[in-house]
């Protein structure tokens, strides 16, 4: 029996946590919701998210914001940190991702495997997990039954899927219980003490029990926690940075599945965008000219992109300054691209196409609901599609966040955050019947299908 | 910038209220969204020296993205604005701020300048002005 259910959300930038009580989904109340400071208590900036990040430094190991800071600092003797541990554990191979050598630019002593960092990574992420439910009082006197979430995997065997990276959090927790709070100082591990633990943590390491929680099926639950009549289905419409999903998920009496029929994933999301965008800026700015003077206004607008893209969603047009001149660039213009034109017409046909599967297995009883999720749920374009009348359905279109989060005991504070946070929080708010395994040996409910995974 | 912050608030809620996120929470959260919004307000003041120093596009441009970059904050703290500039609804005087001094409460009013909103909770309403009926 467990008081609490806590949420593992490991992003391609940023991790996150969070905790909700284990009969939140009968007996919801908002209050309840627990999102974990995995940043530590105090840490500057915003300590609900943790770098996902690991560098190996000359003689250390550092792990988080210190990884990163370092690695900045190495930019140019061409050192990276490596970030993308999502990308790498949603390729199809994962055995051969896992086994193969990190790039010297990651680890120049040529000492590990992607598979070692990422354990490394984990490593310092649970000990993040634990220190900051042992903070919480209210969380700390309870049991927990832990899960993580993921995207879901759709060219392979995802029971497999899930054994593999139980086995990595198995092998994680095992170097955590040998190294303990160093983990997470902020200079890091000794290279000679993690070369000395690291292979005995992973020789005797057992799969650690946790749930596996599909992020469609975690964005069902924050979205309909709490309503007293859910709608029978979902389409979920996920635009992160290297891909965009849509999937569409049936209730089926206390569970819900996923309609394999239904999911698309288009190569196209946050990261082309910022492309057509800056193609755009580019060609406006007529007295930038020349290879040398382009670059240098291209990386000026990939670091300011999030704040642009932010901007242009919210006002339908941003400005920025460059060399002392400033530059406009609309909504419009945006539209106006054929690239991005060719990309609506695509995410038009794949929503159109998970509404048809949602027909057909609805056989148009029950209502349907639609919400965007992801970084691309404040893009205009994203919210119009859902809210739009494409197919004999009644879709009625959900809020990224959901009215719960504004709730008067948050004092406002929640709402502004909660996009960051969503998916730990539904993955912890999610009965049991809705994941995709259950700590132990439930195997997930999806199996194979044929679309190619490759998402952040 | 950073809110205020209670550190030394007792982190045990009361009896009774176990299960609420308390103070320790609140101010984590808020605190998450202010380093959200940090960027953009230090972005808005370094834009308002370029705004007073400023004459013609330049001018125009400095007050474009101070602007924006005010807009973003606030967002970024769940700050939303309230009506449609120049919009034209029935008078309610808990929605709406009148900016005149009449004689008699209007039935109708056109919207002068946006309000500012959390959620539910209106920090400033829109100020509107009356419309006038047009004469027979």
């Amino acid at each position: 029996m467990t008081d609490w259910t806590l949420c593992i959300d490991f992003g391609t930038a940023y991790s996150k946590a969070a905790a909700a009580p284990a009969s939140a989904w009968r007996q919801f109340e908002p209050r309840t919701v627990r999102p974990l400071l995995i940043g530590g208590e105090g840490a500057p900036g915003n300590a609900f998210l943790l770098d996902s990040a690991v560098f190996v430094d000359d003689e250390r190991i550092l792990f988080g914001a210190a990884a990163i800071a370092r690695a900045n600092e190495l930019a140019d003797r061409k050192r990276t940190a490596l970030r993308s541990f999502k990308t790498l554990l949603s390729v199809s191979d994962l055995d051969r991702a896992l086994n193969a050598n990190a790039p010297a630019a990651i680890d120049p002593h040529r000492l590990f495997q992607m598979r070692d960092l990422i354990v490394l990574y984990l490593a310092y992420l649970l000990e993040s997990v634990e220190r900051a439910a042992a903070a919480d009082t209210l969380i700390s006197s309870g049991a927990i039954a832990r899960r993580y979430a993921a995207p879901a995997w759709r060219d392979r065997d995802s029971a497999g899927m899930h054994h593999a990276i139980q086995r990595l959090f198995g092998e994680a927790d095992n170097f955590r219980a040998a190294v303990g709070k160093k983990l997470l100082a902020p200079e890091g591990l000794a290279l000679a003490a993690v070369s000395t633990a690291l292979p005995k943590a992973i020789e005797g390491a057992r799969p650690l029990e946790m749930g596996l929680v599909f992020e469609a099926t975690a964005a069902a639950a924050y979205s309909s926690v709490g309503l007293n009549s859910g709608a029978a289905h979902l389409v979920v419409v996920d635009m992160g940075a290297g891909t965009t999903d849509i999937a569409a998920l049936a209730r089926q009496g206390d569970q819900t599945v996923e309609l394999e029929g239904a999911r698309l994933t288009l190569k196209q999301a946050g990261d082309f965008i910022d492309r057509v965008i800056a193609n755009r800026v580019l060609s406006s700015a007529s007295w930038v000219k020349g290879t040398e003077q382009q670059s240098e206004l291209w990386a000026v607008l990939m670091r300011q992109m999030n704040d642009i893209k932010e901007t242009i969603f919210a006002e339908g047009r941003a400005s920025l300054r460059h060399q002392g001149r400033a530059i406009s660039l609309t909504l419009k213009d945006v539209e106006r691209d054929s690239d991005f034109r060719a990309f609506l017409k695509e995410l038009t046909a794949a929503y159109d196409h998970a509404l048809s599967v949602v027909r057909d297995s609805a056989g148009a009883r029950g209502e349907v609901q639609a919400i965007a999720v992801g970084g691309g749920a404040a893009a205009p374009f994203i919210k119009a599609l859902i809210a739009s009348k494409r197919s004999k359905l009644r879709v009625t279109p959900r809020p990224a966040t959901p009215d719960w989060a504004h709730a008067g005991e948050f004092q406002g504070n929640l709402a502004p955050v909660f996009p960051q946070l969503a998916i730990a929080i539904g993955g912890a708010l999610a009965p049991d019947a809705m994941l995709a395994a259950r700590a132990g040996t439930t195997p997930p409910a999806i199996g194979q299908t044929d679309i190619p995974a490759g998402r952040d | 910038m950073s809110v205020a912050k209670k550190k030394s608030a007792p982190r045990r809620p009361a009896k009774g209220a176990k299960k609420r996120p308390g103070p320790a929470l609140n101010d984590a959260l808020a605190e998450a969204a202010w380093a959200e919004a940090d960027a953009a307000f230090a972005a808005a003041l370094a834009e308002f020296d370029a705004l007073s120093g400023a004459k013609g596009a330049a001018r125009a441009a400095a007050m474009d993205i101070m602007a924006q970059k005010l807009s973003q904050a606030a967002r970024r703290r769940g700050l939303s604005r309230i009506g449609v500039v120049g919009a034209e609804e029935a008078f309610d005087p808990t929605r709406h701020d009148l900016d005149a001094g009449v004689s008699k409460l209007p039935e109708k009013v056109r919207i002068e300048a946006r309000g500012v909103a959390r959620g539910d909770n209106i920090l400033v309403k829109p100020r509107v002005a009356p419309v006038r009926k047009p004469r027979q």
